[in-house]
């Protein structure tokens, strides 16, 4: 798996969306600005400056929405918005200091050793 | 490898093949009338939240941290099916091939025969990802099978209580097991080097005392319920394609809803609404055709069982409130070739 660093300028928020959508778009009409916004529930104009990255990315609600609709990931739109997820804020301020430290040292492991990491369901005697 | 991820388990086999994944999903839905008819599939109502048995130690029986594994909520009387979705393997244009065992009580809701930690053919006691995309309930017939409904474990309704007599495990258990990678790279060869149509491949190719009095609150078990067309397919393959040293098990565990709150600190989804309340919205049903495969017969042993609803009359008990007969009438039908991921949804 390669690594994929997300930078979080306002504008790659908007370049990336409107990327998505217009593959999107090409395969199915319902991906026009007009047609996700309203499924999203944001103005069409909103929608179109957002993309042109000529307004704040949105709120983690419509981002969320943004990416059910679209099929991504929905933290990975949110980093690119310069944002972390509500669940994941109430994480880290439960145990502060321990997932601070843990973040830090881990921040420059590669992605196949942080794999190593990943939580797996215990199987136990049954 | 087997991990939870935003309520779903993910079954990955990286040893087998990088992009050998498949997901599990547990699907709320409506409990379908429990009476002589034969309903079609109703819809998914959202996944059931999931979490590690680990992480809520201090408040679980033992035995359950003794099986390990995750659970999940459920009311009493409340229904689920699950959906399977196996990963696209990039260069092949085809998903990858998995065997799967589901169990309640550790008694195979195919084969109605005891768990065991392998594959069988005659009869067969597992299901093929991706021609299965779901299970609704026990192969009580060929194309037919009764809903899986939550009654609380001991109560004497669930499949397990009837087959064996016991009140043991309650729960449900999976295990996946991939398909050999040397078997699916020559049954399923490169894009590039297809020649014939891609539809066509699939084809060829304890502290007894406190703790068990506190178990049987907690423990729901899943009983047959309503009737419903649904057809469990029967393996195309050899039953040696399928690598069982890579397998992966896991025990789901029914928490009853009315302690998952004080258990994990959140509230269980809201019951979901009635058949009729549904049908009469004028919201879809599902019919779900695959013309490519054939479906396993269904054993005596699951035939035979009791619905919740003919055992409750023997009992001169109501085991199932708001179990009127409905006739579905906006029906959707699915033939094969679902997207992948994709889940018979409703907006309710």
């Amino acid at each position: 798996m390669g690594c994929v660093v997300y930078s979080t300028r306002m504008s790659d928020f908007g370049d990336y969306l409107r990327k998505v959508r217009e593959q999107r778009r090409a395969g199915d009409a319902k991906f026009s600005v007009r047609q996700l916004a309203a499924r999203v529930g944001v103005e069409p104009s909103y929608l179109s400056k957002v993309e042109r990255g000529q307004q704040a990315p949105p709120s983690e609600k419509t981002i969320a929405a943004l990416a059910s609709e679209l099929g991504e990931d929905p933290d990975v739109l949110l980093a690119l918005a310069g944002k972390v997820s509500g669940d994941l804020q109430a994480i880290i301020r439960r145990r502060p200091k321990l997932f601070a430290d843990l973040i830090r040292q881990f921040k420059d492991l590669p992605d196949h050793a942080v794999l190593r990491l990943v939580r797996e369901v215990r199987d136990g005697d049954w | 490898m087997i991990e939870l991820e935003r309520d779903a388990l993910t079954f990955s086999f990286p040893e087998v093949h990088p992009q050998a994944t498949l997901r599990i999903e547990f699907q709320r839905t409506l409990r379908i009338p429990d009476d002589d008819r034969t309903y079609p599939l109703p819809p998914g109502l959202g996944a059931f939240p999931m979490r590690h048995v680990d992480d809520h130690a201090a408040n679980v029986p033992s035995k359950w941290l003794q099986r390990g594994g995750v659970m999940l909520p459920m009311y009493q009387s409340e229904a689920m099916w699950l959906n399977f979705s196996a990963s696209t393997i990039q260069d092949r244009g085809e998903s990858y091939p998995f065997a799967i065992k589901v169990a309640t009580g550790k008694q195979c809701a195919v084969s109605g025969e005891a768990w065991r930690d392998d594959l069988r053919r005659k009869p067969q006691n597992y299901m093929i990802a991706p021609q299965q995309p779901w299970l609704d309930g026990y192969v009580v017939e060929k194309g037919l099978i009764r809903q899986f409904v939550a009654m609380p474990l001991g109560a004497g309704y669930s499949a397990e209580e009837q087959i064996t007599g016991k009140a043991e495990h309650g729960g449900l258990q999976l295990a996946v097991y991939p398909m050999k990678r040397d078997i699916f790279e020559r049954r399923f060869p490169k894009v590039s080097e297809v020649k014939r149509s891609r539809g066509s491949a699939f084809l060829e190719g304890d502290d007894a005392g406190i703790h068990c009095c506190l178990s049987a609150e907690f423990d729901m078990a899943l009983a047959p319920g309503g009737r419903m067309r649904q057809e469990i397919f029967d393996d195309p393959f050899e039953l040696d394609d399928w690598n069982l040293d890579a397998g992966g098990r896991c025990f789901v565990h029914l928490c009853n809803s009315m302690v998952w709150q004080s258990i994990t600190g959140t509230v269980p989804p809201h019951p979901a609404p009635t058949a009729k309340s549904y049908t009469a919205a004028g919201l879809p049903w599902f019919d779900y055709y695959d013309d490519s495969g054939t479906a396993v017969e269904g054993t005596s042993v699951l035939g035979n069982l009791k619905s919740i609803t003919q055992m409750s009359s023997e009992k001169g008990d109501v085991a199932l409130p708001e179990n009127e007969t409905v006739t579905p009438g906006n029906l959707v039908v699915y033939r094969k070739g679902l997207k992948q991921g994709q889940v018979r949804e409703s907006v309710f």
